[in-house]
């Protein structure tokens, strides 16, 4: 950190009126971590249930043309088998997550930032399905979250945000490279001192804040560099922040590259290049995914 | 032989239904064959061409069109007729816009850079398979501009080298005269400066032609690639899709050795090199693939 610059952090860490994640959320992520087998429909009702606003969005996104649905869901019970239980988790999220997003005006469409966001848990999830990762499941929440510290920076200092916002954009650099030239510091200790706060996973704590460095994670190396990857390549493929980055990239002689292969062998004969043309494909399913919530 | 109707039934419906899995299984195929991919949502047109053929062979299913791409001793004709009609509109002014600006704002710059100290700022690109010339003239224009801009090309000459196996295209790129169609995707300003309109076509400006220099070249002529040297940067788009795995596997050794250390290849934007060699490896830019010098191997391999 910059040493001239802590105040903002410090202020991070001391404020009072953080923004607050449903209380259901953390359960609710808990439960549906288990193994599909695991999962009791019932349980899974009765907690989303328990929060209104997470009910009625449920129950919209089920009647949304998206999930193709022809009969109207007005239940619970028939949100969750319309939308299957994956499903649950991500509408879960970012129905919690999106009202945390402060309405000030920002540089940053909110839109553009979701489309990232589900965009990177998707390509975090192929990614780790394809080289048999051992959770995939667990990359798209954290691909989903990863970040979250942008959330903090928009609440704490939205006009500082702006102008780190503005000089990445201009110079077509990494969003995090701007935030630390004019801010001191990046959406990855922001998203720490959230991912604290909301008590979130240990594995999704350590993405949201080595996710652009994840040779420096003391743990969970490999679920940070799946969603490092995957954020590179979103943001090479129109999936960013909603600029270009005028830049070239090695994934293949990358750390978080060398750091993978150690534990998923299969990334050894992967390829990258039909993953990065297939990435054209999310684009259209993001894009209306986020429309709907939206709506 | 199908009707006209099912040739115009397209795969992704709007109400969003699965594509196909015959037409799945073909997609593998030209990919695995070829090294040509088609996206989901490019499977529409896709299928228009497969469908297309199918009327031309008489074959009834996508099924059965596998079977002849795949099986039948005629597969590799078919599939170059297939391929034809894959990338037919392809030769157009700045077809490719994302690679145009990763070779100008990114290649370029890098190239530029790691030869500043030399004695003469100059660079090397080859467009091989360039057809009736679009591509090199695409890349004089852009690097016309980037060396008048100020900016980090500024003051830098350059040459551009276009080849192909069919001589008379070469005549046509020599000549330079183009459809208004073909140049659609250059902006007014650009038309304006390095087009004149002759005929309701467009000719390319003198001040153009200098700058490309056409010759006929078989990428398989093993005597003659040898004396391509010395390159920065060479593009070969959707060419090395119509060789079969050995002699893409030739001509990728031979790009290999005519590249500089720092030098960069790329393909069609559709294309891949996966599994075809270890001498390059992929990089990525913004909405573009290339490829460098795979690490520890800057020594010149020879053909074996």
């Amino acid at each position: 950190m910059n040493p001239s610059q802590p105040s903002l952090l410090r202020k991070l860490e001391n404020v009072d009126h953080l923004p607050t994640l449903p209380a259901v959320l953390a359960p609710l992520l808990r439960y549906l971590e288990q193994p599909p087998e695991n999962i009791d429909l019932q349980q899974v009702i009765e907690l989303i249930s328990q929060d209104k606003s997470l009910t009625a969005q449920c129950l919209h996104m089920a009647n949304s043309p998206l999930f193709g649905r022809l009969q109207t869901v007005d239940s619970v019970r028939g949100a969750v088998m319309a939308l299957g239980i994956r499903h649950m988790r991500e509408i879960a999220v970012s129905c919690s997550v999106l009202k945390l997003m402060p309405s000030v005006r920002s540089t940053l469409d909110p839109s553009v930032f979701w489309v990232h966001s589900f965009s990177c848990a998707l390509v975090s999830q192929k990614l780790a399905q394809r080289i048999r990762f051992y959770n995939p499941e667990k990359a798209y929440l954290a691909g989903l979250l990863h970040d979250l510290g942008i959330i903090a920076i928009l609440w704490l200092a939205p006009d500082d945000f702006c102008a780190a916002f503005d000089l990445a954009r201009c110079e077509e650099i990494p969003l995090h490279e701007a935030e630390q030239r004019t801010l001191g510091f990046s959406h990855c200790e922001t998203g720490e001192i959230l991912a604290h706060r909301w008590n979130l996973a240990a594995d999704v704590s350590a993405v949201v804040q080595f996710h652009h460095h994840p040779e420096t994670a003391p743990a969970h190396r490999s679920l940070v560099a799946i969603v490092h990857l995957a954020d590179l390549l979103c943001r090479m493929r129109d999936l960013g922040y909603g600029y270009p980055e005028q830049r070239q990239i090695n994934l293949l002689e990358s750390q978080a590259h060398a750091l993978l292969i150690a534990e998923c062998p299969d990334l050894a004969g992967f390829d990258w290049a039909r993953f990065t043309f297939e990435l054209d494909n999310y684009l259209i399913e993001v894009r209306s995914l986020v429309a709907h919530l939206h709506s | 032989m199908t009707t006209g109707a099912s040739a115009s039934r397209v795969v992704a419906d709007s109400s969003g239904a699965y594509p196909d899995t015959q037409l799945l299984r073909i997609r593998d195929l030209v990919y695995d064959v070829a090294g040509i991919f088609h996206p989901d949502h490019n499977l529409v047109r896709f299928e228009e061409c497969c469908r297309g053929r199918m009327q031309q062979v008489g074959s009834a299913s996508l099924a059965g069109y596998f079977d002849c791409l795949a099986v039948n001793p005629s597969c590799q004709a078919e599939l170059v007729n297939l391929l034809n009609d894959i990338t037919v509109g392809e030769t157009q002014f700045f077809r490719n816009q994302a690679q145009a600006d990763a070779i100008r704002r990114v290649v370029l710059p890098r190239i530029a850079a790691g030869k500043a100290d030399l004695p003469v700022h100059h660079l090397r690109i080859w467009s091989a398979g360039c057809c009736t010339g679009e591509e090199p003239y695409s890349l004089a224009i852009q690097l016309l501009e980037a060396s008048t801009d100020p900016g980090p090309l500024q003051g830098w000459d350059f040459e551009i080298f276009g080849t192909d196996i069919n001589e008379r295209a070469l005549s046509r790129a020599r000549v330079g005269v183009y459809s208004q169609l073909s140049a659609r995707h250059v902006s007014p300003l650009l038309r304006e400066k390095y087009f004149t309109v002759a005929d309701h076509n467009l000719a390319v400006a003198a001040l153009l032609k200098p700058k490309v220099t056409f010759s006929r070249l078989n990428l398989l002529d093993d005597s003659r690639m040898t004396f391509m040297k010395s390159m920065d940067v060479i593009l070969c788009c959707n060419v090395l899709i119509y060789f079969d795995m050995l002699s893409r596997q030739r001509v990728l050794q031979h790009f290999y050795n005519c590249l500089l250390p720092q030098g960069y290849f790329f393909v069609g934007a559709a294309e891949s090199l996966f599994g075809l060699t270890e001498d390059f490896t992929l990089v990525h830019f913004p909405g573009a693939t290339g490829y460098i010098k795979a690490p520890r191997r800057g020594f010149t391999r020879q053909l074996s």
